[in-house]
């Protein structure tokens, strides 16, 4: 087993930290406090963390992209999400949807579209799936419903299709200017067999955002509604087959690099960044701040909470970059949800301590505690609630039996 | 004997109140407007409306115009009260409880002549007790099963001034309902006096004044309060005994379990509005409530707030007959530090797992559930946190009499 990193690693890793340190969180605790969920967004970290390579870093070097691994991908999204965990998912969105550009596009759509990303150090990337009565239904669709899951309906109109419906809690949908979108392509069958993937850009007649999300963490991260009443894409944009969508998003075979496994991965990363935050802080706080006259390092019940905060990140960032480096090795299994709902556990459990050290003194709680309890809770839905945790043992299932035959 | 039926006056109470809740209150602070934690206004009309009702003046005794309600009825009714909205269950609880302690118990006849009429008369007279110093450490923590550091000084002072009258100075923090208060009850420390003593101060005596910092982790009204060379009349000053009557319950744990029971009307909004949407919500071909997985979350849920309210009940009925700890009906615990510490776990587990029963819409500001994770996180890291209260009673687990300072002093060390 080697633990080290590599040269080129280990640089990125520092270009973040410093990134992070200079111009993250120097503006962290600002944008979250800002009441007006359209307005936490700032394009200038984005511009800045692009011309560093943040936004591109996933996309081969033929295309303009720093080409890295999985490992350097964990590795950035940790430090970032260290000083904001929103803006480091602003950033590893785009890496997300790259992969899938990656493994599903065809050579043409990658020219078309990976080419202004890279090139745009405000171009944004986000995929649509989510819709107001389908939210589990897509990540778990039961087997004797198969009306259930998205409803937005596609259909052909010659060389277009027509796109009617509506998405809701879709990250970047605000800010994006490029979008993958289920739609339902054929209603009488399952889910599975009945969708198809679109890339939709954001001049799209016929499509335009609504709300903005006002989430009570992950501040800076913008999050909306997309409206399609007849919206126009051509078929050209088609992503895969038609009735392929569910199929290509997930990855197949020994495929780990789609969108959703990127997405497991993601999390529990950008989770470790937050556990990190918050143990070094709380370390920091406990060191120096007194109670009685003593630091309050000195008591037992803090010594306790602060060796749970560190081993329970310790460990995610075991399991975190274990992940990772399988992906890299192309090494199939079902690590990366496991650990993806891990993080749920241990983000909210360290976050949670990290606020009783500190305490609500004075009937106010320290503006940086109650930030990371909050981006926290975010992980309940997206990485950690019982249908995400039912989706990773269908799959341990699945493999279990491929294994034995 | 502890009897868990409740009389049909406390059952008619609580049917009122509950309907109140869900008829009044509810349309209210269910607004999206009003459910974003930073920007929290008071509902001014539902304190009145409430008022009417009886609500304030709730555990004041009959004979003087109250319902005379004792400890256990008042924690049925905060409730209630915080199944509908946390801010409006702290305020009234507060009013009511030092109503009754300040007029049925703290005050003479002719105190009580002043001051009784407007409690009584006017839906704003609101009462604080000021009792933390400003800049003052309460954490037991370093100081656990040691003798120092457990007697707060009393360092704002009420001086004597040649006409009879007292003149007050200092900076009390973390007033609840300071900011709404119409009479404020005030620890302080008379020059050359031993003990501490409570004085009356109405709110518009020229020298209080009331700061109420942008804070959001509180429930109700809190304030920071300023006297300066404040003159109340000679007959504020309330009995010696006062100081002990306002604080000494609590300080041993063995107070009202208020505070408890509104924690534990947070988790019951969070778990009611879980259940009405888990039959309303259709995912995998069935209300999600149908699912085993959901299904289970409420249950665990529903257990929490069962054995939290049975643990409170216990708290206040001990509260109302301290008889039962004189002769050992009751462990010599202090019950409602018990309470406090398994309500605040419980209710913090319990709201989020209500909020995960509505996915994304559980962390949007504009919805509830955010609002009651929230209001649960503030109960669990209120006051000096729960892993003091549990040194607390590691002291009285461990029989650990503390040296008081007051004690020394009174030895002459």
């Amino acid at each position: 087993m080697d633990f080290e990193l590599s040269n080129e690693q280990r640089s990125w890793q520092m270009l973040a930290r410093k990134f992070a340190d200079e111009e993250v969180r120097p503006i962290s605790l600002e944008r979250d406090a800002i009441p007006t969920a359209r307005e936490t967004f700032d394009w200038d970290i984005i511009k800045k963390g692009s011309k560093l390579g943040f936004r591109t870093m996933a996309v081969p070097k033929q295309f303009g992209g720093h080409g890295t691994d999985f490992v350097t991908q964990a590795l950035v999204m940790t430090e970032i999400a260290k000083a904001d965990s929103a803006v480091s998912k602003a950033f590893s969105q785009n890496w997300k949807w790259s992969h899938l550009i990656c493994t599903s596009c065809s050579d043409e759509q990658k020219e078309r579209f990976l080419r202004p990303f890279v090139a745009d150090d405000t171009f944004l990337l986000g995929k649509g799936i989510t819709e107001p009565s389908a939210g589990s239904d897509n990540r778990l669709p039961p087997e004797d419903d198969i009306k259930a899951g998205l409803k937005l309906k596609a259909e052909r109109h010659g060389d277009e299709w027509i796109l009617n419906g509506e998405k809701a809690f879709i990250a970047n949908a605000p800010i994006g200017k490029l979008f993958f979108v289920d739609a339902r392509t054929n209603p009488k069958v399952p889910l599975k067999q009945g969708t198809t993937l679109f890339l939709v850009p954001r001049d799209t007649p016929g499509f335009r955002i609504g709300k903005v999300f006002n989430k009570s963490g992950w501040r800076f991260y913008q999050n909306g509604e997309m409206i399609f009443e007849n919206a126009r894409v051509p078929h050209a944009n088609v992503v895969g087959d038609v009735g392929g969508a569910v199929r290509k998003a997930g990855g197949t075979g020994s495929d780990t690099t789609g969108g959703d496994l990127f997405g497991d991965l993601e999390l529990c990363a950008n989770g470790l960044g937050i556990c990190d935050d918050a143990c070094e802080t709380a370390m920091r706080y406990v060191k120096t701040a007194r109670q009685g006259g003593r630091v309050l390092f000195e008591q037992q019940n803090v010594q306790l909470q602060i060796n749970r905060m560190f081993m329970l990140t310790e460990a995610l960032r075991s399991y975190v970059m274990r992940v990772a480096w399988e992906h890299d090795r192309k090494i199939h299994s079902c690590n990366a949800g496991l650990a993806m709902n891990y993080s749920t556990d241990v983000v909210q459990e360290v976050t949670e301590l990290y606020l009783e050290i500190r305490g609500a003194e004075g009937c106010q709680m320290d503006a940086h505690a109650d930030k990371l309890a909050r981006d926290a809770i975010i992980w309940t839905h997206l990485a950690g609630d019982s249908v995400q945790r039912m989706k990773v043992a269908r799959r341990l299932a699945k493999f279990t039996d491929h294994r034995a035959a | 004997m502890y009897n868990l039926h409740l009389s049909p006056e406390q059952l008619e109470i609580r049917d009122t109140v509950r309907d109140f809740v869900t008829e009044q209150i509810k349309p209210v602070v269910l607004d999206a407007g009003r459910l974003d934690v930073c920007d929290r206004r008071l509902p001014m009309d539902l304190l009145d409306r409430a008022s009417q009702m009886g609500l304030r003046t709730l555990a004041l005794s009959e004979d003087r115009g109250g319902a005379g309600a004792d400890h256990l009825t008042s924690c049925i009714v905060t409730e209630e009260l915080a199944a509908g909205d946390a801010d409006v269950a702290a305020i009234l609880s507060e009013s009511s409880r030092l109503g009754h302690l300040l007029f049925d118990q703290a005050m003479t006849d002719a105190q009580r002549d002043r001051f009784l009429p407007q409690f009584l008369k006017n839906d704003r007279y609101h009462l604080a007790f000021a009792g933390r110093e400003a800049e003052t450490e309460t954490k037991l923590g370093v100081n656990y099963h040691r003798p120092a550091g457990t007697d707060a000084a009393v360092k704002t002072v009420a001086a004597p001034a040649a006409n009879g009258e007292w003149v007050v100075n200092g900076a009390k923090t973390c007033v609840a309902n300071a900011p709404i208060a119409a009479l404020f009850a005030v620890l302080v420390q008379i020059p050359g006096q031993l003990r501490a003593k409570v004085i009356l101060v109405p709110a518009d005596t020229s020298g209080l004044s009331v700061s109420r910092p942008q804070k959001t982790w509180l429930h109700g009204s809190y304030g920071d309060v300023t006297f300066k060379d404040c003159r109340v009349a000679a007959d504020n000053l309330l009995d010696d005994d006062a100081a002990v009557l306002l604080t000494g319950a609590d300080a041993a744990g063995k107070g009202m379990p208020s505070f408890q029971a509104l924690n534990l009307g947070v988790g019951r909004a969070a778990y009611e509005a879980a259940v009405e949407y888990a039959h309303l919500r259709v995912q995998g071909g069935r209300p999600i409530i149908e699912h085993q997985a959901i299904g289970t979350k409420l249950a665990e849920v529903a257990i929490k707030l069962e054995v939290a309210r049975a643990i409170i009940w216990q708290a206040a009925w001990a509260s109302d007959h301290p008889a039962a700890f004189a002769d050992r009906s009751l462990s010599d615990l202090p019950l409602q530090t018990v309470a406090q510490v398994f309500t605040a776990e419980m209710m913090m587990k319990a709201t989020k797992d209500a909020a995960e029963v509505f996915g994304a819409m559980g962390v949007m500001r504009d919805m509830p559930l955010q609002k009651y994770v929230h209001d649960a996180r503030v109960c669990l890291h209120s006051g000096d946190g729960n892993t003091d209260a549990k040194l607390r009673l590691a002291e009285v687990i461990a029989g650990y009499r503390r040296v008081t300072n007051g004690a020394r002093a009174a030895a002459g060390e």
